[in-house]
């Protein structure tokens, strides 16, 4: 068996395909943009190479707000970690076992991944709306007015508003992820431990959610990636404002990129946000250094 | 599984074939013209015109198969520029003169059409019209359409309030408490895109400084730091205190923000002339025909001539250095714009950058409103964020959004705008 | 007593799992009123309300631009294509990296990973001279490459998971009757990690078919285009009819509803009779 698994042959014929569309189209296009960020470059005609200028400046000059950006983010990495992931780990636990309609609440409660990202961001204006607004309206109704809000309007609240949003959309997503692997423990485990008389909380503690850590390392791994990269729900919502109030990094990559003409300086964004989501992922896998379990 | 797989494979299969054969059809031997713009819907003025003259000039051209692509604004700018720094221009395309157009200029990928002018095409012209597609003496684009900034009332809602329409900036103010007294917005803007906030300075500074102050400042002749500047962000960020706009403009898109006024909620607006097609449109408004006109208030104390305007003709069609058959792509380019002067005034989408015969065209009442106070206009200013480079654009419209969240100081804003010069 | 206290909690259990069901319902019940109102409705009088007159000319609208049958048509080819090829290269993958032995496994694992962490924009001018270059642009090819290429590291993160927990008895076993490898990853292996499978094919299928800037950037001749982008066509320069846009939105979503239905069964099938079991 040992043999069989070490064939050479067979791990190149098995790895090889994937790595070979993936490095051109993925890699090879990113080694460039590495490249243009050593330059000032305005997209078009002439360039001058500058070294890591480019770097420099962003973390230097606050009008570039790269450093806000990259708080924000962080911020947001932050909810999805403790907050996002518990709610979507409750979620698939409660509706992993013993429940009727588990198909239906499993399906419905995935519905706002699947709308795309301009549909659930023009639904937000339309709720946030400072006059018309359902959530000022409800606030009326409730006799609680004066909590009424310019929700995305008012630089000292749009980012918890904007954040809401991406945290409860996708909210489903790491919930099927994690009911996926629930569903995958043998059957035969929580009969044993049921006989044993354990509660339902008790089986969800002790065996569901041990068996299910590389899926949960594997959810935290994409909420951090994303969260560190979002770009089109804060793009359709807010646009980086009100005033820079909610720019990410994506967004400070992009307005450099296409409406600044900066290439070079969207470039050099581009690049730390995937080093920082690098050395976040190898943090997250050495953190989890969770044994897999046979069964 | 299996079903499942069977039917992703049967679909592949069905959907290849049938691509296939729509590809085949179309391959013919022809000269070919591929046109990029960004008029995607025939719900602009533009697009409408566009597609009528397209149409002329086709059967002018059979020989000619016209490939367009028409992408929508904001995806638009990132299209065209990223097919700029990979240097694949299409033949033709749209681009807005001043500092958007400018890059692609010096780099050397626009193709400068004074060659192709020479044959009376100029004449043609109205004066002005290339001013902002020329660079360094050249012409690299040709307009066909004036924007023109207008405040446009709702004159029943000014009636109803025994409100008169401003001519004045204190006129202006008076207006505002009198509709705010009553719970109305006075006016209403899309701050979140920033350029319909940003008219407002700009407009103000066409009042304090005058149209040829504020144009040697844009270009850099002289500083922004100036009292006629500190001025007009003074002026704005009065009309911002005093209630002009709803509090929560800033998360108000253009789009959203006209509706109030489409529906008769809200008694101004100050927008470009491209709004009055919309107004006048029963499906899409419900204040046709009960809307003025006017150009903006006038200050007691500008420097500006009360006539001058905001506006100006920044909307073209380019030619790439690159294009495969340079002749017909200009060619194509002057017929269109020429033809689209008549076709878009006639849709009331601005005023004609072409000399174009007015005999049997007949246009709104607004559209008329518009082109009797611009006619009259001595001087005019591009909104700035179309004459600035991109990076300083977008940094004044941040500024002026400054100014809305009542974050910066006029004075400030004049200091930090003189700093992008 | 006791199953008094028992009932009340399951009812408050279901009162709570409902709720939340019709919060996250309430998206796609806006999507279908949108599509129905007039621009009017959708931001002055009624945002939120049930549309009132309903407007199905709107759907005429959409289904009058002519073309959607053949954006349709495009999407649906360059999604099938995506899933159908991904899948295959990520699962192979996977496998070398996940069950066979071999020193630079997690080197491997990290370095497809990448791909999830590039911000997708900054790939867009590399790609463009890319596809240009190649002659792949404007044609089905200029969108699958990239698609398949950015949807691998996913697919392969959660293939590896699920491909770690198999017990390593059923490879032996299989070996034992002289079955190659080949033969284990295709009649072993593969089977087994079926809903992960199809979990997979709903995410690759959501960001392929929602995908608006390749698809948009590469894409040129109007016969390629995709509905994302036909539909974000609707959006005008300064004036759209927001629920026309809404139809045409309707009309996007409404395969993805389909599909999602029926992967979702398949994952489901797949737990029922026991995929996996120890």
């Amino acid at each position: 068996m040992d043999k069989v698994l070490r064939d050479r042959r067979a791990i190149a014929i098995f790895i090889l395909p994937a790595l070979l569309v993936f490095s051109s189209v993925v890699i090879l296009p990113i080694a460039f943009s590495g490249y243009y960020s050593l330059l000032e470059w305005n997209g078009a005609g002439k360039s001058t190479f500058i070294g890591l200028s480019n770097y420099l400046e962003m973390f230097t000059n606050p009008s570039t707000y790269f450093v806000k950006g990259i708080v924000n983010s962080a911020l947001l990495a932050g909810l999805s970690v403790f907050v996002q992931i518990p709610l979507a780990l409750g979620l698939a636990l409660l509706i992993s076992h013993g429940i009727r309609l588990e198909g239906f609440f499993r399906n419905v409660y995935f519905i706002p991944v699947i709308i795309s990202t301009t549909v659930i961001g023009q639904l937000w204006m339309k709720i946030y709306h400072p006059n018309n607004g359902m959530l000022n309206i409800l606030l009326t109704d409730l006799g609680l007015a004066a909590l009424k809000r310019n929700w995305l309007a008012d630089p000292s609240i749009s980012l918890g508003a904007a954040f809401f949003v991406l945290i409860w959309q996708y909210i489903g997503y790491h919930m099927l992820l994690m009911y996926s692997a629930i569903k995958a423990i043998p059957t035969s485990l929580y009969e044993a431990a049921e006989i044993d008389g354990c509660s339902k909380s008790q089986l969800s503690r002790h065996i569901a959610i041990p068996l299910i850590m590389p899926m949960i390392k594997v959810c935290v791994t994409f909420a951090l990636i994303g969260s560190l990269k979002t770009f089109d729900l804060i793009y359709v919502l807010t646009k980086g404002g009100p005033i820079h109030a909610t720019e990410v990094p994506t967004t400070l990559m992009f307005a450099n990129i296409f409406l600044n003409y900066r290439y070079g300086m969207g470039s050099a964004m581009a690049i730390f946000i995937l080093v920082e989501c690098l050395v976040l992922t190898v943090f997250v896998q050495r953190f989890f250094k969770v044994e897999n379990y046979e069964f | 599984m299996k079903r499942f797989s069977k039917i992703v494979a049967l679909l592949t299969v069905v959907a290849m074939t049938l691509t296939m054969l729509g590809g085949v059809a179309l391959a013919q031997e022809k000269k070919t013209l591929n046109v990029w713009h960004l008029w995607t819907t025939e719900s602009d003025a533009n697009a409408k015109s566009f597609n009528i003259v397209l149409k002329e000039w086709q059967a002018l051209h059979p020989d000619v198969d016209v490939v367009i692509d028409a992408t929508e604004n904001e995806a638009y700018k990132t299209k065209l520029k990223t097919a700029m720094a990979a240097n694949e221009v299409p033949d033709v395309f749209f681009a807005w003169g001043g500092g958007f157009a400018k890059p692609f200029v010096e780099a050397g990928q626009v193709l400068a059409l004074d060659d192709y002018l020479a044959d009376g095409t100029m004449d043609r012209l109205l004066g002005g019209a290339l001013d902002n597609v020329t660079y360094g003496g050249k012409t690299y684009g040709l307009t066909f359409i004036q924007w023109v900034g207008t405040l446009y009332c709702n004159k029943e809602m000014f009636d109803a309030n025994g409100v008169s329409i401003p001519t004045t900036n204190d006129e202006l103010l008076a207006a505002v408490a009198a509709f705010k007294a009553k719970g109305i917005v006075p006016i209403t803007v899309g701050a979140k895109d920033g350029w319909p906030a940003m008219f407002f300075q700009n407009v103000y500074a066409v009042r304090t400084a005058g149209a040829q102050l504020s144009n040697e400042a844009l270009s850099g002749a002289s500083s922004f730091n100036a009292p006629e500047f500190v001025a007009s962000a003074k002026y704005l960020d009065d009309l911002v205190k005093a209630g002009g706009f709803d509090p929560g403009a800033l998360a108000l898109t253009y789009d959203e923000a006209k509706m109030p006024f489409l529906a008769g909620q809200v008694p101004m607006i100050y927008q470009g002339s491209w709004l009055a097609g919309e107004i006048q449109d029963p499906t899409l408004s419900q204040v046709v025909d009960k809307v003025v006109a006017v150009n903006w208030p006038s200050l007691s104390d500008g420097k500006g001539d009360p006539n001058e305007i905001l506006g100006g003709a920044i909307d073209s069609l380019m030619v790439s250095n690159n294009a495969s058959d340079k002749e017909l792509a200009a060619d194509f380019v002057k017929y269109i714009t020429e033809n689209m002067s008549r076709e878009s005034f006639k849709l009331g989408a601005g005023i004609a950058t072409w000399k174009i015969d007015m005999a049997g065209i007949e246009v709104s009442q607004l559209v008329q409103n518009i082109i009797d106070f611009a006619s009259k206009s001595t001087g005019a200013v591009l909104a700035w964020d179309t004459f600035l480079s991109c990076e300083a654009a977008e940094r004044h419209k941040s500024l002026v959004q400054e100014i809305f969240a009542g974050q910066l100081s006029p004075e400030n804003f004049a200091l930090e705008m003189s700093k992008l010069q | 007593m006791n199953r008094t206290k028992q009932n009340v909690r399951k009812i408050a259990l279901y009162a709570g799992l409902i709720l939340i069901a019709l919060v996250q319902l309430f998206p796609l019940y806006w999507l279908f009123t949108f599509s129905l109102k007039d621009n009017m409705q959708i931001f002055t009088t009624n945002p939120l309300g049930l549309p009132n007159p309903y407007r199905f000319e709107n759907f005429a609208d959409v289904l009058q631009r002519g073309q959607v049958a053949s954006f349709l048509l495009n999407s649906l080819l360059v999604t099938t294509a995506t899933i159908a090829v991904s899948t295959v290269l990520s699962t192979m993958a996977a496998y070398a990296i996940a069950r066979m032995k071999w020193k630079w496994s997690n080197t491997a694992l990290l370095f497809f990973l990448m791909g999830m962490m590039i911000p997708l924009h900054a790939t867009l001018v590399p790609l463009f001279i890319f596809l240009k270059r190649t002659n792949l642009y404007d044609t089905p090819f200029a969108l699958i490459l990239p698609y398949v290429a950015f949807a691998i590291p996913m697919a392969i993160y959660i293939f590896v998971g699920f491909f770690k927990t198999i017990p390593a008895e059923m490879e032996e076993a299989a070996c034992l009757d002289g079955m190659s490898i080949y033969g284990i990853f295709v009649k072993i292996m593969v089977p087994l990690i079926r809903p992960a499978i199809a979990t997979v094919a709903i995410f690759t299928y959501l960001s392929c078919w929602n995908e608006l800037m390749f698809a948009i950037s590469f894409i040129s001749k109007p016969q390629w285009k995709t509905l994302t982008v036909g539909i974000m066509g609707m959006v005008g320069m300064y004036a759209t009819n927001w629920g026309a846009l809404g139809a045409g939105l309707v009309v996007a979503t409404v395969p993805t509803l389909i599909i999602y239905l029926l992967m979702s069964g398949e994952i489901q099938k797949s737990f029922t009779t026991g995929a996996i079991k120890g």
